[in-house]
């Protein structure tokens, strides 16, 4: 069973290097824009798992893409390396703003990034540094515009994520994380000191989201606040991690993929409210597979296996 | 002026907030389609008033009875099956619908803002020496009655009175003989009838489309945070403050981009005082 799994899995990765080999540019764009939302929902996940609820994504993915513009026209950094400062400045705020604002809980922690969120927006829309509501345009996307290496590049950001994640939930990271999500007081009266790790788990999924933010810049070859800074980048990556199942890691990453797909293919027959069956499909979920796809799907492929094992007589 | 004004959009930021605050008060649920359901009512009386020449205050009655039945009905077919689910599932489930709603706006009625031009919407008054719109002040005038009929409901009426109970210790008032499924119902069904009537009283002022509903969530959920849940008085104050203090900011001329900012620093502030003050206790 184990062999049969990691085989499985050698498959999967095979076949989505080789994805752009056999298929086009515009599905190469296509795959590497739902590739962008499948790593923002793992990244919005892993700071779920300590029972943080965070709005604050579009905020970092506005922030990465700033700096990595900035950085871009006035040192003449490469586009590659500039993703990754982007990463290290969306991390580094995330890191000052997590010691003030991860004391919160719940509600009033969800409120609070959804507010920082806008104040970063409405501050760079402000200043001329920036180029105001009109954002900046770089000299050209990254790789000459190239899909296979755009495709790749998201590919190799989405499976850092997925090792990182998968870190995460092999190290004692993990138990401080559920811990806090289970029980607070108890999890502080143990002498961890949770506050750090939790302070270390959102720089470092703000770091992320501030690198696909920054590749979806070079990508684009312009920032501007209100694309940069979308809500989108909020809410989609959301709704995928919910659809696949919270709180692992292949539920965001298979409901980002699938739910990705969907929207795609529905953007494509209707161009007005294509999002209508996205939010029909979310609530069917909520209601009658609360735990996601990934879980109800296991808990069927277990039944089948139990009816094999006891065939009903 | 900018005092005037901000009166006003106070007055409509609290008339947004308040259904909210009611909804997750009593019922416990965090409504986030209950923006676009500000939309949808506000396209209703927009419909009303172009193809038929209802006017938006008229359109208000027939508004609060059609989503008085629209609560009905998204009560017994998705919120009631969520209510006892964690808190990402209310989220997701309404914003769902959030989705639902917005993306019907837009499937049927396109993109494009539409505003109606009525005789009173562009009515102004002066005062000395600043002329200014009055028909803002339909706002604040609601905001009031809102917060004065709902605080009476809950105090003086029999049923509100029960609510308020239900909100605090669900199982305490069911206990005591309280029908909380009943409850639930006819709260919940009057906090969308009452977001839906204000719906129309919006197109009144302002241009609508299908995005405008997000907005007033966040705005609501801001208000709420700061003020605390219970505390609709001190909503609409929250409301009045901040409206005044975002029109402040843009009136000085070439910084109108960061009126917004002021509002949300405001409220984050807010909320790090109030909970700074808590952990102390």
């Amino acid at each position: 069973m184990k062999h049969l799994k990691s085989a499985l899995l050698i498959a999967i990765l095979a076949a989505a290097i080789c994805f752009p080999l056999y298929t086009g540019t515009y599905l190469h764009h296509t795959a590497a824009n739902i590739l962008i939302y499948t790593t923002l929902a793992l990244s919005w996940d892993m700071l779920l798992r300590s029972g943080q609820i965070s709005f604050g994504m579009s905020g970092f993915c506005g922030i990465g893409s700033y700096a990595a513009v900035m950085v871009c026209l006035n040192l003449g950094i490469s586009p590659l390396l500039s993703i990754v400062l982007a990463g290290l400045v969306a991390g580094l705020v995330a890191t000052l703003l997590g010691f003030a604002v991860l004391h919160l809980r719940g509600m009033y922690f969800a409120v609070v990034t959804l507010a920082v969120a806008e104040i970063f927006r409405v501050i760079v829309a402000n200043l001329s540094v920036t180029g105001g509501t009109m954002g900046k345009l770089l000299p050209g996307a990254i790789f000459g515009g190239n899909s296979y290496g755009i495709y790749w590049l998201m590919l190799g950001i989405l499976l850092l994520t997925i090792g990182l994640s998968e870190l995460f939930e092999r190290s004692r990271i993990r138990f401080a994380l559920t811990s806090i999500r289970n029980n607070e007081i108890v999890a502080r009266s143990t002498g961890i000191d949770i506050f750090k790790y939790l302070v270390f788990t959102f720089a470092l999924a703000s770091a992320i989201q501030g690198m696909v933010g920054a590749a979806s810049a070079q990508i684009n070859g312009f920032v501007m606040p209100e694309s940069s800074f979308s809500l989108n980048f909020a809410l989609l990556p959301l709704a995928m991690a919910l659809f696949g199942g919270v709180l692992s890691t292949p539920g965001p990453v298979i409901g980002g993929v699938l739910l990705g797909i969907i929207d795609q293919v529905l953007r494509e027959q209707i161009p007005y409210g294509h999002l209508l069956v996205y939010g029909i499909v979310l609530v069917v979920v909520v209601l009658f597979m609360p735990n996601g796809i990934v879980r109800a799907a296991r808990v069927q492929i277990q039944r089948i296996r139990i009816q094999r094992i006891r065939p009903t007589s | 002026m900018a005092l005037i004004y901000g009166l006003q959009a106070g007055g409509l930021y609290a008339l947004a907030a308040l259904p909210l605050a009611v909804a997750l008060g009593i019922v416990g649920i965090l409504n986030l389609s209950h923006g676009t359901l500000l939309m949808l009512g506000g396209y209703f009386a927009f419909w009303a008033s172009t193809l038929w020449g209802v006017d938006p205050l008229v359109s208000v009655v027939p508004l609060l009875v059609v989503f008085f039945v629209i609560g009905m009905l998204l009560y017994r077919t998705t919120i009631r099956r969520a209510l006892k689910a964690t808190l990402f599932s209310q989220l997701l489930l309404t914003f769902g619908l959030y989705i639902v709603f917005q993306e019907l706006a837009n499937l049927l009625w396109r993109s494009n803002a539409r505003q109606l031009d009525l005789s009173y919407s562009s009515a102004s008054a002066t005062i000395g020496s600043i002329t200014f719109g009055t028909s803002g002040f339909i706002y604040l005038a609601a905001a009031i009655a809102l917060v004065v009929g709902l605080v009476l409901f809950l105090r003086r009426a029999k049923t509100g009175q029960a609510a308020v109970a239900v909100g605090q210790n669900p199982r305490g008032a069911q206990l005591c003989g309280i029908d909380i499924d009943r409850i639930y119902l006819l709260i919940f069904s009057l906090t969308v009838a009452i977001i839906g009537a204000i719906g129309a009283l919006y197109v009144i002022r302002y241009s609508i489309f299908p995005q405008v509903g997000m907005p007033f969530n966040l705005k609501g959920l801001c208000l709420i945070a700061v003020a605390g849940e219970g505390n609709l008085v001190g909503i609409v104050w929250f409301a009045l403050f901040l409206g005044i203090a975002e029109s402040l900011i843009r009136s000085f001329p070439g910084y109108g981009g960061w009126a917004s900012i002021v509002f949300f620093a405001l409220l984050i502030a807010g909320i790090l005082v109030r909970t700074h003050r808590e952990r102390r206790r």
